[in-house]
């Protein structure tokens, strides 16, 4: 496993630089997303895009396993908790620096997603989903009855913040974005490399796949631990940034339900397409406080809506806007037939 | 030691909530046998039950009797509309489960919401429909869990009988064999899914109205049996009518027993945990036939 890993690792690295050559619009947009600070200095702005970078994290890397690989995981906001708590639990209970006990959180994240991979190499879809929601499950009540360690229900706080200087958020806005960016990348350049178009061929037919000579098993495990750790450094992010850890707020199906409803409106199988879903949703779900109560109401509505009458999302009208700028249309007609 | 007339009451509890979840996976089942999807609004349809009853009983004082029976009628109506316009659409795209699936996630979602923002979070009590103990062998046990079991196996009952011995029975199991081959015959396989969902939404229903004076009723009512019906469905064989049933008693008992040995706040993970040792060992379940 070793091996094609870490030539696909490599070739995804060619592949982004290639990326930077050939669409240099793109890559220049997502740089210019670092200046936005000089030009907003609304602290409350500022938290909301840390907050949609966060979830953008959590996404894509969704998008990663369930729009390419055709994995339904159920799994992800639980990968998020383990690696918030992991990581606010070691920082707090042993003194470590946050940004090692965010890497440690992610990994410890990475190893539980490749455990739970493990069972579902030999189901199909509805199990898929069966036993990583269980494995949720399983998860929230775990963290909400240890109350010894986690303080369960009550909330985990006083974990220490990312950076000692408080109350900047440019700062944090920076760290977020940088996060956002690295992710971004990685899986982009994943994608366009000979594992990426294996997930997709895994994606579209799983039989087709393995009798062209692709090792489904390993690429799936791959692909499931490989989002764990985007999900789980989302999780230690959000908990050095926001510094309060609930079992029902973190590693609950409802924050799984906001990652699916981001993902299904911005259009699966795009990476952009969730990441803009996330911002949207993140300053849709802010500015209308009015919607407060109907917020998953309006959640469920459009899950529906999008998946029986919509189901590529808003990625067409955003490849389209993209093409016309320039932006995404190599992307675009490489990837897909 | 432990009394053994409290042995006999916790097992007796454990049969109660047996049934529940046997009423929940047995609808669950049925549908993934024959509509080859999962329903994850099932919980909504418990929820549904537990809510009519709330009105009918408490709100305008209607028999309890009447009211389970209404119940069931509104389940089934409810069922029949949302198969015809929101599932049907999806009918035959390349990956039908997934999406249908998807869909059952709004609408639970959109359905448990909808109960928190119009009739509110608070808990609400239903009055016992049979107040009073019956004592066996000199342990009294109150009449409304009893009425819980015996209209739960007749339930169950009633259906074995239709699904095996009527001829709407056999059009449902052909279907879930081959809908194709099912057409061939004469059997409209659509009508055959939108009655099987809708029977199943009544057997969830039917569960959430008979358990609700004990559990009471309030809008996530329907997540944990649902989750558990779930785990039966898959540890007895998804598909398997009887093996849903057979699951369900003996998760009841199990959780009984792991209660005791690990204490209460324990209980929901005994299922989860079932569920993905039976899929690591046995993906087929108890009684399921395998893929």
């Amino acid at each position: 496993m070793g091996v094609v890993s870490s030539m696909s690792i490599y070739g995804g690295v060619s592949k982004l630089k290639s990326a930077v050559r050939e669409y240099p619009r793109a890559i220049l947009l997502l740089f210019a997303l670092y200046l936005i600070p000089l030009f907003i200095r609304s602290p409350y702005i500022l938290h909301l895009m840390v907050l949609g970078y966060i979830y953008a994290i959590l996404t894509t890397s969704w998008d990663l396993v369930c729009g390419y690989t055709g994995i339904f995981s159920f799994a992800h906001a639980a990968f998020c908790g383990i690696g918030a708590y992991t990581s606010s639990l070691l920082s707090m209970r042993m003194g470590i620096n946050p940004w090692l006990t965010i890497l440690v959180g992610s990994l410890t994240s990475t190893g539980i997603g490749f455990l739970i991979a493990l069972p579902c190499l030999r189901l199909r879809g509805p199990y898929i989903v069966i036993v990583t929601l269980a494995f949720s499950e399983i998860a929230r009540i775990t963290c909400s009855n240890l109350v010894d360690i986690t303080r369960g229900e009550l909330g985990l706080w006083g974990i220490p913040p990312l950076l000692q200087v408080s109350g900047r958020r440019e700062y944090y806005y920076l760290i977020a974005l940088s996060f956002f960016a690295a992710t971004l990348l990685s899986l982009y350049a994943l994608i366009r490399s000979k594992m990426g178009y294996a997930l997709s061929a895994i994606g579209q037919d799983e039989l087709k796949a393995r009798s062209i000579g692709i090792n489904v098993t390993e690429y799936k495990l791959l692909a499931f631990s490989i989002s764990a750790f985007f999900a789980g450094l989302a999780g230690g992010l959000y908990a050095h940034y926001v510094l309060l850890l609930v079992p029902s707020a973190i590693l609950s199906l409802g924050l799984m339900v906001e990652i699916m409803t981001m993902s299904l409106i911005g259009g699966l199988k795009s990476l952009v397409g969730p990441a803009i879903g996330s911002f949207l949703l993140v300053f849709i779900s802010e500015y209308l406080r009015a919607i407060g109560p109907y917020r998953f109401l309006i959640y469920g509505l459009l899950i529906m809506v999008i998946v029986i009458w919509a189901p590529s999302g808003m990625v067409l009208a955003v490849r389209k806007v993209g093409d016309l700028i320039g932006l995404t249309k190599p992307i675009v007609w490489k990837g897909q037939k | 030691m432990v009394p053994w007339d409290y042995i006999v009451r916790q097992l007796f509890y454990g049969l109660v909530s047996g049934c529940m979840y046997a009423l929940m996976a047995a609808g669950l089942s049925l549908i993934f046998g024959v509509m080859k999807m999962l329903n994850f609004a099932h919980g909504e349809f418990y929820m549904i039950g537990g809510y009519v009853i709330y009105f009918l009983v408490v709100k305008f004082g209607v028999d309890p009797m009447l009211s389970i029976f209404s119940a069931l009628i509104a389940a089934f109506l409810t069922g029949m509309l949302i198969e015809r316009v929101f599932l049907r659409p999806l009918f035959g795209r390349p990956a039908w489960d997934l999406s249908a699936l998807t869909v059952t996630i709004g609408l639970s979602i959109f359905l448990q919401n909808f109960a928190l923002v119009f009739w509110g979070e608070k808990y609400k009590r239903i009055p016992e429909y049979i107040a009073g103990t019956v004592s066996i062998y000199g342990i009294p046990i109150s009449l409304q869990r009893v009425l819980v079991v015996v209209g739960s196996l007749c339930l169950i009952a009633v259906l074995w009988g239709v699904l095996h011995r009527t001829m709407f029975g056999k059009a449902i199991r052909a279907v879930a064999q081959d809908p194709d081959a099912a057409s061939l015959m004469g059997i409209n396989p659509r009508k055959i899914f939108m009655l099987t969902y809708a029977i199943s939404c009544m057997l969830a229903a039917f569960a959430g109205a008979l358990l609700s004076p004990i559990f009471m009723v309030y809008p996530t009512m329907g997540a944990s049996p649902f989750l558990k019906g779930f785990c039966v469905a898959i540890f007895g064989g998804l598909g398997s009518f009887e093996g849903a049933v057979l699951g369900g008693m003996l998760l009841g008992l199990a959780e009984v027993a792991g209660i005791a040995l690990f204490g209460a706040e324990w209980r929901d993970v005994i299922a989860f945990t079932l569920l993905i040792l039976t899929l690591v060992f046995k993906p087929s379940g108890l009684l399921g036939r395998g893929e």
